[in-house]
């Protein structure tokens, strides 16, 4: 078969596909109550996750070398990684939110590549000399998928945002271990520890007065559906709050590593081809800014009184400064790392 | 601290000012999260103002009146050197003020909470003790016996006592932040001795010529032991291979080290991405340009004449030269070539184009049959020493594998067997999510009725439902 056409015809596919997807999750979000809705939508990602991959490989035989040299196919594998990235973490959280947020950024993605990018920017060209080196799959690779691991990471802390927006909560989960206990409002005890009650009513009291009154209908439908006092020690289930910051902070977790071996690669790759292993380029130092802007949200996570809302928008201000890191630098259209824009 | 007042021991003074004022300001958190910021913020001042340009650039580009936004004149640019805002003062104090952050938070925090961590005698001993976790449950027909092996499945390491068990998995997670701090101290400590002992230069040679690195444009206060004394370079060719198209595909420099007696001690074709070493130094191809042009007038000896290149207001790189074809040189040809493709563009003195000649073959100008014998291009290489590199690279291997390690969450079980009772609580560091599902499959393969009881929303859904 034609690869051209091949790869003509799975471009707009997957873009379909991916639009189809995100009205599935979206419906989804919306009805929870339909069924087949979610593994739908898992399914339309899945699809669109290899028709990309097909796409990447088909340009791959083309051209004779990793496709990840201009633009177009930049963006294409960041689609890949998004959906990659959307497929582990949806699978691991078993939380359907996941979808409603990546399937649009997915599909942007492609419809931009698909629709916007002037079609000479979608050709293959041929690598310019500083770039036919291994380094090139083994530092762009990593790069755009920590891209995609930190775009998602982002969205679901806009997406917690989204959720709590007006209340001042508390949450759990970070890496000095804060979390992990009991919400002091839910503590269970048993009625023979009754001698112990006016401890915790004091601790109660104090834990009250620091959450707000208004908390989410989520929140409250779990609390009052706790068992009370004479029951036996069971697990206190995490909220949907608590599952949506923790799926961001691991998403971003996941994704940071993938950051810095990215950037070390490159520093080495630059080291090794031209003797400088960083020379603050554009490109560059908005990776660092990157890095250091997601590096502030993982201290700001474990940082006491901070855990909440705070370290949120600094990851979904993250979410800005990476695109920024990708696509901003291109406009500037300076530098090894420009891929060329069309404007 | 040998004395309790400080009016009696001056010299602690020092002591007590560092321990309990500078250090803990230095490790805390918010510090080193505003300098992360603070870092990141200044960065993006140099992408966004063209860096290391010439004064009349920012005469031109940030005029007095009207001031970008009110106060961004070029004095204002140039005063707060903004121009090289990487090698400023304050930029640098930021990033010594981030080393020692780094460093005080790394011995004031990290290394003592880990002491906690090692600790293996972390046996709960009362049922109160379980109440604090979130994952703890309270079973009637469970045993340590029947908990143990399922745990060393889900690779735990298992401790037990008498009637009680403590389980982790995942250490590493705890100690990799250390190392990762620790890393990133050594790449900032590399980054200084590189600057400090190393040296950049450039040299531009033709094809055929012999250089010793003379021209350094930056090297440390201490790199004198660096720059090679008592060896030269000979470039024996330089070439650009093209594709079909006409584009470029690689640039090749056949290099020769030479010792003082001119011997060759050391033969490499260096390309882009493929560099020399010698001793420390590193020669790498970073340009290029045309040195010369050979050529032949009627039966005469083959003259080289140098070419130079001609500014282009961004229309690419342009090389030329003139060619006299009259022994009075009363008329001429100029020369021009684009690349080393072997064309050459010959114009008259008025600018008219004559024609256009191939290397290896001759036309006949103002009566005058001129033969072009060859292109002669020139390498430009890059120059470096840095014995930083070392310090650097280990920096970089540690932290790579460190902030890998740093996503495991350190997840830790306890249980104990009391009064007929089974008691089990637990807890992760960062995997909340995944750990509430393993411990709830652990609960459910020790008790298969209890999870399922007690679950206070389908796990399936984390919708909330309307």
């Amino acid at each position: 078969m034609d690869l051209v056409s091949l790869q003509g015809w799975l471009d707009n596919a997957s873009f379909a596909v991916l639009f189809v997807t995100m009205l599935l999750y979206w419906g989804g979000t919306a009805f929870p109550r339909i069924p087949y809705l979610a593994i739908l939508g898992t399914g339309g990602m899945a699809i669109a996750n290899l028709c990309i991959a097909t796409l990447l490989a088909s340009r791959w035989i083309e051209a004779g070398y990793f496709p990840l040299s201009n633009l177009y196919e930049s963006l294409f594998f960041l689609a890949w990684g998004i959906t990659a990235v959307h497929l582990v973490v949806e699978n691991s959280s078993r939380s359907r939110l996941v979808g409603a947020v990546t399937a649009p950024v997915a599909m942007s993605i492609t419809a931009f590549a698909t629709l916007t990018l002037p079609s000479q920017m979608q050709n293959a060209e041929p690598l310019v000399p500083a770039l036919k080196s291994n380094w090139l799959m083994m530092h762009v690779s990593v790069m755009l998928l920590s891209y995609a691991a930190l775009l998602v990471g982002a969205l679901l802390a806009i997406a917690f945002l989204v959720v709590t927006r007006g209340q001042n909560i508390e949450l759990r989960g970070s890496s000095v271990g804060t979390g992990a206990y009991r919400d002091s409002r839910r503590q269970l005890r048993k009625s023979s520890e009754a001698n112990q009650m006016a401890v915790v009513v004091a601790e109660t009291t104090s834990a009250i007065e620091t959450q707000t009154a208004g908390s989410t209908a989520v929140l409250d439908a779990v609390a009052t559906s706790t068992p009370v006092a004479t029951e036996p020690l069971s697990p206190q289930r995490l909220s949907l709050v608590d599952t949506l910051d923790n799926i961001s902070y691991r998403t971003i977790g996941l994704g940071f590593p993938l950051l810095t071996i990215g950037i070390i690669a490159g520093a080495v790759w630059a080291n090794e081809a031209w003797g400088s292993y960083w020379s603050w380029d554009p490109k560059e130092t908005w990776a660092l800014i990157t890095w250091l802007v997601f590096a502030a949200y993982l201290h700001a996570r474990i940082t006491r009184g901070w855990q909440g809302r705070r370290p949120a928008i600094l990851a979904a201000s993250g979410f800005v400064v990476v695109w920024v890191c990708y696509l901003g630098v291109n406009i500037l259209g300076k530098g090894l790392h420009s891929y060329g824009w069309f404007f | 601290m040998t004395s309790e007042n400080p009016s009696t021991n001056w010299t602690a003074i020092p002591q007590r000012y560092l321990k309990r004022e500078l250090f803990p300001l230095l490790a805390d958190l918010r510090l080193a999260i505003a300098l992360l910021l603070a870092i990141a913020v200044f960065s993006i001042t140099g992408t966004v103002i063209e860096q290391g340009r010439s004064l009349e650039f920012y005469q031109a580009n940030y005029p007095e009146d009207p001031a970008l936004f009110g106060f961004l004149t070029w004095k204002v640019l140039l005063t707060l050197g903004l121009d090289h805002v990487y090698r400023t003062w304050w930029f640098l104090a930021l990033l010594i003020l981030f080393g020692s952050s780094l460093i005080t938070c790394t011995f004031q925090r990290q290394i003592p909470a880990l002491r906690w961590f090692s600790r293996t005698w972390n046996f709960y001993t009362k049922p109160r003790q379980f109440e604090k976790f979130a994952l703890s449950a309270e079973l009637d027909h469970a045993s340590i016996k029947q908990l143990s092996p399922l745990l060393e499945k889900r690779r735990y390491r298992v401790f037990r006592r008498d009637n009680t068990l403590y389980a982790d998995r995942g250490i590493v997670g705890r100690i990799g932040p250390i190392i990762v701090h620790a890393s990133m101290i050594l790449i900032l400590l590399g980054a200084i001795v590189g600057a400090m002992t190393g040296f950049f230069a450039q040299e531009m040679v033709p094809s055929g010529e012999t250089f010793r690195i003379q021209n350094i444009f930056d090297a440390g206060p201490w790199a004198g032991a660096q720059i090679p004394q008592d060896w030269s370079v000979r470039v024996n060719r330089f070439w650009i291979d093209y594709t079909p198209e006409g584009k470029i595909d690689q640039f090749y420099s056949d290099l020769s080290v030479l010792n003082d007696q001119d011997e060759e001690i050391q033969r490499k074709t260096i390309h882009v991405n493929e560099p020399l070493r010698h001793e420390g130094v590193t020669l790498y191809q970073a340009d290029w340009g045309i040195a010369a042009v050979r050529i032949r007038l009627n039966e005469s000896p083959i003259l080289q004449l140098p070419m130079v290149e001609i500014g282009t207001d961004g229309g690419g790189r342009v090389w030329g030269t003139w060619i006299p074809t009259k022994p009075d040189l009363s008329e001429g040809v100029s020369v021009l070539a684009k690349d080393l493709q072997g064309i050459l563009l010959l114009y008259d003195t008025e600018g008219k184009l004559l024609s256009t000649v191939r290397q290896g073959m001759s036309t006949e100008v103002n009566g005058v049959t001129l033969a072009i014998a060859e292109i002669v291009g020139s390498t430009g290489l890059q120059i470096k020493a840095d014995p930083g590199i070392p310090i650097v690279y280990t920096g970089f291997g540690l932290l790579m594998i460190s902030v890998l390690m740093s996503y495991i969450s350190h997840s830790q079980i306890w249980a104990l067997e009391e009064a007929g009772k089974f008691y089990i609580g637990g807890r992760t560091n960062r995997a909340q999510v995944a750990f509430e599902r393993e411990m709830l499959e652990i609960l459910d393969s020790l008790e298969p009725s209890t999870s399922d009881a007690e679950a206070v929303s389908d796990p399936k859904s984390l919708v909330p439902n309307p």
